[in-house]
């Protein structure tokens, strides 16, 4: 294959994806494309295939049926992306008995196009002053620093990374965030990030993809997964008896509450807070305040899972 | 093959700064060097013992340096064997189970040539300590006794110049079977679950064979194993000890040593095959 089509050739291109273990199926004919220069997200619950699912991407487990693309390059040939592809797993993947530098310097041996030295890499984790403490002395948050930035030794187009915040703490997570995003934005990298910490995910991911049961059960961009999900608006307004009678005619729209003196919830599904806003103000109501709550991936996250759990027990 | 030199260069970087791989270089050596002084100390006293009853012009066997080489020699490659045959099992598997292996196979390097370079590795450690092993032995030897030829009542029985003919047969033949054990360690790592059951299977295997192999009978010999000197050992080596040491009653099995000579490295070159075919389907 010449490299012109795998320079063209998406980042992750999987197609019908199946992994057994004996008799039990871990993944059934997967799906998932992850396209340049995305912060894709991969959530799941616990036992979900999402570390086997990473395996099978990076040709660590052989899989049952399917077909597998990193930078258009099967499992098996990865090593022919000239280190276009690094992964950093949950456990940090690095010799025990080496130093900080050394296995940065190890790291580097294994670096076809290196653009960093060890001892940059080192300031940018914030790990420099660790430099000369062997690996098995640090904790895990710094082992988790130092195995990121041997990923940084080089310049990948496809970076993937298991369970990224574990095991660091506040300031480590913030980090590790701007790096992501830096490295996203300053030279294109696409991330596979695969966590069950939603709330970071939320932050930093441009996609998502829902693992459950084997499947992708959802993947799009996270916007689009928002826009579908309903929200939570609070109005604080003088007349709450009259603008519930306004909202009911909208499509879209539930009352949630209007119990509390001068507050109004609403639920709303793909409707625009200003619409109601204008609505409201158009007919004379004084509206005080509008506290506008977009679900958090976590109730989305819960409720698709859910959503696919009735529906498994429904067929 | 610019995997295949990048990951060697990768493994020898770590082997150079692991003390495990120092600890396998030095053992055999410090092994051979506190055998020999404690059998010098026991020749020094018995012969001061003789003094004291007046037999003092009976020179001891062990007083000329070919046996105590040969002996020092056989010792020395027994140890060397089952901790590079320890080490080679632990290598594979121990990568596999901190995950640094990921970091080669995902980066730039193919499964079939990641174990090449484990493999070379392996090969340079076991010469670098051969070599340490092989020095130490004739200086401390030369230190401690005189090379010479065999005498007895003043006839030469063997010169000097065929011991040492005897002795390089004795050494090549015993080292043959090194390639085969390394590989065979190697085999066993790449198909265990974890280093530690690596290790424990291929010493296990090992010893198991060396006791087993008296029961073989002339079978053992298509084992490249037979061939290794071993805590029951069966080798060259040993007819070459008492050899140099002028025993007359030493039968050389011709069949033993063409066996000796051809048996090793097909079955190298097995273990090797069955590694690369087994690691690329395996899970990491």
């Amino acid at each position: 294959m010449s490299s012109a089509v795998m320079s063209n050739a998406l980042p992750i291109k999987v197609e019908n994806l199946s992994k057994r273990f004996g008799e039990f199926e871990v993944l059934r004919a997967l799906n998932l494309e992850v396209v340049d220069g995305a912060i894709h997200g991969l959530v799941g619950l616990n036992g979900a295939g999402k570390t086997t699912t990473l395996e099978c991407l990076l040709g660590m487990q052989q899989f049952n049926a399917g077909d597998v693309r990193l930078l258009g390059y099967p499992p098996s040939q990865l090593h022919r992306s000239q280190g276009g592809v690094v992964s950093i797993f949950d456990s940090p993947s690095l010799h025990p008995q080496l130093t900080v530098r050394q296995a940065l310097e190890h790291a580097l041996l294994l670096c076809e196009k290196p653009v960093r030295t060890p001892a940059q890499v080192e300031s940018l984790l914030g790990i420099s002053q660790y430099s000369q403490f062997r690996v098995r002395t640090l904790s895990l948050g710094n082992r988790r620093r130092t195995s990121i930035a041997q990923a940084l030794l080089g310049s990948p187009r496809l970076v993937i990374l298991d369970e990224p915040f574990n095991g660091l703490d506040a300031g480590g997570v913030e980090d590790v965030m701007a790096l992501i995003r830096q490295l996203n934005q300053e030279e294109g990298t696409a991330f596979l990030l695969s966590s069950h910490q939603l709330a970071y995910l939320e932050k930093i991911c441009s996609h998502l993809s829902i693992l459950h049961q084997g499947q992708i059960v959802v993947s799009d961009r996270v916007e689009q997964l928002f826009n579908q999900q309903s929200s939570q608006l609070q109005i604080h307004c003088d007349d709450v008896v009259r603008a519930c009678s306004i909202v009911q005619g909208i499509p879209g729209v539930t009352i949630q509450d209007n119990s509390e003196q001068g507050v109004l919830t609403l639920e709303l599904l793909q409707v625009d807070s200003a619409y109601i806003n204008q609505q409201l103000v158009s007919k004379g109501i004084m509206v005080k305040q509008l506290l506008w709550k977009r679900a958090s991936l976590n109730s989305l996250f819960h409720s698709i899972t859910a959503r696919e759990n009735d529906e498994q027990v429904a067929s | 093959m610019k995997g295949f030199i990048a990951a060697l260069k990768a493994e020898i970087y770590v082997t150079l700064r692991s003390q495990s791989a120092r600890i396998i270089l030095l053992l055999p050596t410090l092994i051979i060097l506190v055998r020999a002084i404690v059998v010098k100390l026991s020749e020094s006293s018995q012969q001061a013992r003789d003094a004291l009853l007046g037999q003092a012009q009976i020179a001891t066997e062990g007083s000329n340096a070919w046996g105590q080489l040969v002996d020092s020699f056989s010792v020395g490659l027994t140890f060397l064997t089952l901790s590079m045959l320890a080490y080679a099992a632990w290598s594979f598997a121990n990568d596999a189970d901190t995950g640094v292996i990921r970091h080669a196979l995902i980066r730039r390097v193919s499964r079939p040539w990641y174990v090449v370079a484990k493999l070379v590795n392996i090969h340079l450690l076991a010469l670098c300590t051969l070599a340490l092993l092989s020095i130490s032995i004739v200086i401390i030897s030369a230190l401690l006794w005189d090379f010479g030829p065999v005498v007895e009542d003043g006839y030469e029985l063997i010169s000097s110049a065929e011991i040492q003919e005897e002795v390089m047969l004795g050494l090549r033949l015993a080292i043959l079977p090194l390639p085969a054990a390394l590989a065979f360690g190697l085999l066993v790592s790449v198909l265990a679950q974890s280093a530690t059951q690596a290790v424990t299977s291929a010493l296990g295997l090992s010893l198991a064979f060396d006791v087993f192999k008296g029961v073989l009978g002339e079978r053992a010999y298509y084992v490249y194993a037979s061939f290794q000197p071993s805590l029951i050992d069966q080798s060259y080596l040993q007819d070459v000890s008492r050899l140099v040491r002028g025993y007359s009653d030493v039968m050389i099995d011709t069949q033993m040593l063409q066996l000796n000579e051809w048996v090793p490295i097909p079955q190298m070159a097995l273990f090797v095959v069955i590694a690369l075919l087994v690691v690329q389907r395996k899970s990491v």
